[in-house]
């Protein structure tokens, strides 16, 4: 069990600067996913933790020890590839005890690690196939089983379930998440999969062009993102942005003109602001309500049917649009015009600078129908 | 239409196949004739004399230059592999200063013509003591043999993918390891092409073999083929001649349709790929 | 078995690293891979490296075989020198000048050859019909027979009394009387580049094949369905793909005819008229035991050698070493 504190990391790959200077601090037993877009510098952040790639500035800290110069191997991490890697000419059980073996572990001891793994993992009938013998699922097991019985301080998972089907998928992440509460080890993952991140994260860090954005527990990050990248790249539909104008200000509220007209207060810190300056306005799609008496007015350009819930995709005038999310079955058509509602006390603020100001509606309130995260690529 | 283009297809087919190997069919039956009989054109095998066969082995030492091909063409493939294995995974999978000047020139002596080191080598190999020895043709024929097998190991050892390598790093495998537990293993099928590509060039090679060894003895096979002499030293004796080359190009052909693949694969490797 | 010691104990040092405190992985990778091409290159700088220097210095010597202690340096004389107004020297000789030219003769029209026959027999191969994989054996089997043997098998084809060639060639009515094939200087290149068209037409093949196989199948599909004529296809799409692999291919045969020794030495026995330059230069430095001139015209052959090598990698046809790991 460890804390990794990471200290003004960078990483350049010759003149590249691919990290600029990350801050970290993981608790030892915490969950920690990173998230971004892609080529955000996400597995690289991990191999510099795992200590495939050198650290090129600042320092990294396992258990309270300065690792940047060791080897993978001494740091007492194990990692969890997209690929499985597993050494294909060894069969299931070698391929688990490879490194038990060159950690000179007695064969006793290696059989013992080797087959309570694979009853934890329920591959304990396949320790004689080679790794082309199994399925998807099953290498990812070994591949996992692998990792455990290193008995690593810390557990390293690149986007390990992106090569599995959907269901595989969800059953693979729910044993993850088992893993982590049987062995309370730490544990950082990587993946573009939101609900693998807002399912099994205890915090989230998200990662853009090789800078840390925001870090907070998932709810953290859904409620209270603190910039426009946050605000955009966590939920999905994304949520709404639109550019306004401040209006005027009051202590605890911002009066923003909205570009169709009309103006809304919305319950934030103003801080410096004044009016006139240009600000964007963040809503969730689940804070816009249809409703007769709404002041906002839009004709229905799609209609998206989900089951449980709808989208509607509201063309708002001048190439604006607006995604909704409303439960149950859609009750308007493409083409049809209908009037809007925006929740002003769950709208965002962020100035022109992109951070968010400071919320004052207390605690938010929970959405209406649970956001349906599914993955963006 | 059809019918003449498929027709001429199989002509072609045909006619490829009938200049590849008539030179080698005509050899057998020739190494079947002996005395007049060799002196008159035969198209088809008309006896069945062994006699050839038999003399080969007795004007000369032609088992005991067969075992030595066997042995320094067999010594040079596990020398190369040997250096070649350990070399490739440096150069094929890691980045250090020098190496693309390195592997240029190791690409570049293996189209050195041989003639060039031949005073060169000729010393070293006095001065080593080891002229007119097996060991000797090791050595030079190592120089023909080393570089294209780093060079063809290099290009598949890229292929491996950079993951497994990993993963026995975050298993505690040194560089030494990798290399033995995990990519000697998944590099036995391209060992096993390289490997075939030295041994034929090391079986075939003659300028060394010529000019490195006196004693008939000591003679590899192609210089002993080359250099057979008749009763007089005006007629070559042809059937003997025949007899030893089809004796010796038996094998080689059974390899190439046994591993005719792994073959072709190796070429193109350290061809297109290069 | 020196050298295999060496790479026992470059891996245990390797592994002594990797338990030290401070070495990162690259760090230990790198101090592995100087541990790890060491022994090649040690190797390849004694048997080639140190030897080739050696020629050089030996060609500027008037160093003889039988005691290759015991030679003096006399500058260019070797290659070119002048005593009372007379000139001497290889670049002055005319059976130098008569091998190079030889050699140059009988590579371009050999690779030639070569090259297109290898079209076709590529493209034949890259035809499906039952027997393919056969028949991709059978173009191997010249290719692999020694270079040696080969030369003999034709000698005694060409044979200029007994020889199957002269035979057949008598019953077509196609010669009058019989050829002395080898003999003769004229036709003894030709039968050079005969025999040596038989050996390496296949290996073209195979490049040639190899990368016909890499060409993407819709370009034929799309030309089909225009209605473009198969030739045209072949001008038009097939050859321009193909292009650098038969660059490459051209290349290796062209540097491997211009050293060519076996054949000829064999085949023509070795006669003044037919040498190939590395055959002249053998015969300097090992039947006249001449090692300083024979040294002088290995050096040149390597510097023509090495000069097209330069040209052919400076025109980038080679990529070399990129994106390891
Ligand atoms: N060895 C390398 N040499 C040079 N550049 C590299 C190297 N490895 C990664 N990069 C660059 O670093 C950036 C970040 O790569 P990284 O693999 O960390 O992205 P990522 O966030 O994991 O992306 P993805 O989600 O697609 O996996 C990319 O722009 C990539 O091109
Ligand atoms: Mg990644």
């Amino acid at each position: 069990m460890a804390d990794v504190v990471l200290k003004n990391v960078q990483k350049s790959f010759g003149r590249v600067k691919i990290i600029h200077g990350v801050d970290l601090d993981i608790r030892d037993g915490e969950f920690v996913v990173f998230v971004g877009p892609s080529g955000c510098g996400k597995s690289t952040l991990l191999r510099l933790i795992a200590g495939l790639e050198d650290i090129t500035a600042g320092e990294l800290f396992i258990d309270g020890e300065r690792v940047n110069d060791l080897v993978p191997a001494k740091r007492g991490i194990a990692m969890v590839f997209q690929s499985y890697a597993l050494y294909p000419h060894m069969n299931v059980y070698d391929n688990m005890a490879f490194g038990l073996e060159l950690a000179k572990s007695s064969k006793a001891q290696i059989d013992a690690k080797v087959r309570e793994a694979a009853r934890m993992l329920q591959i304990d009938n396949l320790l004689d196939r080679k790794p082309r013998q199994l399925s998807g699922g099953q290498r990812q097991r070994v591949a996992i089983g692998r990792a455990i019985v290193r008995d690593p301080k810390v557990f390293l998972f690149d986007e390990p379930l992106s090569n599995l089907d959907a269901a595989l998928r969800v059953q693979t992440r729910i044993e993850i998440a088992k893993l982590h509460s049987d062995t309370r080890a730490t544990m950082i993952y990587v993946t573009h999969d939101q609900v693998e991140a807002m399912t099994l994260a205890d915090r989230i860090v998200v990662l853009n062009g090789g800078r840390i954005e925001q870090v907070g527990t998932p709810l953290d990050l859904y409620h209270r993102p603190a910039n426009l990248f946050v605000a955009g790249f966590i939920g999905s539909p994304q949520m709404n942005l639109i550019a306004c104008e401040v209006a005027g200000v009051g202590p605890d509220e911002v009066l923003v003109s909205l570009p169709s007209g009309g103006t809304l207060s919305v319950p934030v810190a103003p801080e410096t602001l004044q009016p006139g300056e240009a600000v964007t306005l963040g809503v969730r799609p689940d804070h816009v309500r249809v409703s007769p008496q709404g002041s906002l007015t839009g004709r229905v350009e799609l209609v998206e049917e989900l089951g449980e819930n709808h989208l509607l995709y509201v063309d708002m005038g001048q190439g604006r649009r607006l995604t909704i999310r409303e439960p149950g079955d859609a009750r308007h058509e493409a083409g049809s015009t209908i009037a809007l509602e925006i929740d002003r006390t769950s709208c965002h603020l962020f100035k022109a600078s992109g951070e968010a100001l400071p919320s004052r509606a207390g605690s938010p309130r929970p959405a209406p129908s649970s956001p349906d995260l599914t993955r963006v690529a | 239409m059809k019918l003449l283009a498929r027709t001429g297809f199989w002509l072609l087919v045909i006619v490829i196949a009938f200049f590849a190997l008539f030179p080698f069919y005509y050899a057998i039956i020739s190494s079947f004739r002996t005395g007049s009989a060799l002196f008159s054109v035969a198209y088809w095998p008309e006896t069945f004399d062994l006699s050839n066969y038999f003399a080969v082995f007795e004007r000369q030492p032609f088992g005991r230059n067969i075992l030595n091909s066997i042995i320094v063409s067999g010594s040079v493939v596990v020398l190369s592999l040997a250096l070649g294995i350990t070399a490739a995974y440096a150069f094929g999978r890691i980045a250090f200063r020098g190496r693309s000047l390195m592997l240029m020139t190791i690409l570049a002596v293996s189209m050195f013509p041989q003639v060039a080191v031949l005073a060169g080598m000729f010393e070293l190999i006095r001065s080593f003591g080891l002229y007119n020895t097996l060991p000797g043709l090791i050595l030079a024929n190592l120089m023909l043999t080393l570089p294209f097998t780093i060079w063809v190991l290099t290009t598949f050892m890229r292929e491996l993918p950079k993951e497994i390598e990993e993963a026995a790093f975050v298993d505690g495998a040194t560089p030494w390891i990798v290399v033995r537990r995990v990519f000697l293993p998944l590099m036995a099928p391209a060992a096993v092409t390289t490997g075939l590509l030295a041994f034929i060039v090391s079986w075939n090679e003659f300028l060394f073999a010529l000019t490195f060894t006196l004693t008939n003895e000591r003679r590899t096979v192609p210089p002993a083929i080359a250099l057979m002499s008749g009763s007089t030293a005006y007629e070559l004796p042809w059937g003997t001649i025949m007899a030893g080359s089809v004796i010796v190009t038996i094998p080689i052909i059974v390899l190439v349709l046994v591993f005719q693949r792994k073959i072709v694969a190796g070429l193109t490797a350290g061809a297109v790929k290069g | 078995m020196i050298m295999s010691s060496a790479v026992a104990q470059a891996g245990v040092s390797a592994q002594h690293q990797a338990r030290g405190r401070s070495s990162s992985l690259t760090r230990s990778r790198v101090r592995a891979a100087w541990l790890f091409i060491a022994p090649s290159l040690i190797v390849v700088t004694l048997i080639a490296g140190w030897p080739l220097a050696r020629t050089i210095w030996f060609s500027f010597t008037d160093a003889s075989l039988n005691d290759l202690s015991d030679y003096k340096f006399i500058g260019l004389e070797n290659y070119l020198a002048n005593y009372d107004g007379e000139w001497f020297g290889i670049l002055i000789e005319p059976d130098w000048w008569h091998s190079v030219w030889n050699t140059l003769w009988f590579t371009v029209v050999s690779v030639s050859l070569e090259t297109v026959l290898g079209i076709v027999v590529a493209l034949i191969l890259n035809a499906a019909f039952p027997g393919r994989g056969l028949m991709r054996a059978v173009i191997l089997i010249p290719w692999a027979i020694p270079t040696i043997v080969s030369a003999k098998m034709w000698s005694w084809m060409l044979h200029d009394q007994f020889g199957v060639i002269n035979d057949l060639l008598l019953r077509l009515g196609l010669i009058a009387a019989p050829v002395t094939w080898t003999a003769n200087a004229d036709t003894a290149l030709w039968a050079a580049v005969m025999v040596d068209v038989w050996k390496h037409t296949s290996f073209m093949a195979l490049l040639i094949l190899a990368a016909l196989q890499m060409l993407p199948q819709d370009i034929y599909e799309a030309a089909k369905v225009d209605g473009v004529s198969p030739v045209r296809v072949f001008f038009r799409v097939t050859l321009p793909l193909i292009k650098p692999a038969l660059l490459v291919a051209v290349i290796f045969r062209s540097l491997d005819a211009l050293r060519v020794f076996d054949l000829i030495y064999v085949l023509t026995s070795n006669s003044k008229d037919t040498a190939s330059m590395s055959v002249y230069a053998r015969q300097q430095l090992v039947d006249f035991q001449e090692v300083g001139l024979g040294s002088a015209a290995s050096t040149l052959i390597f510097l023509i050698i090495a000069l097209v090598v330069v040209i052919t990698l400076a025109a980038g046809r080679v990529r070399l070493g990129e994106d390891p790991r």
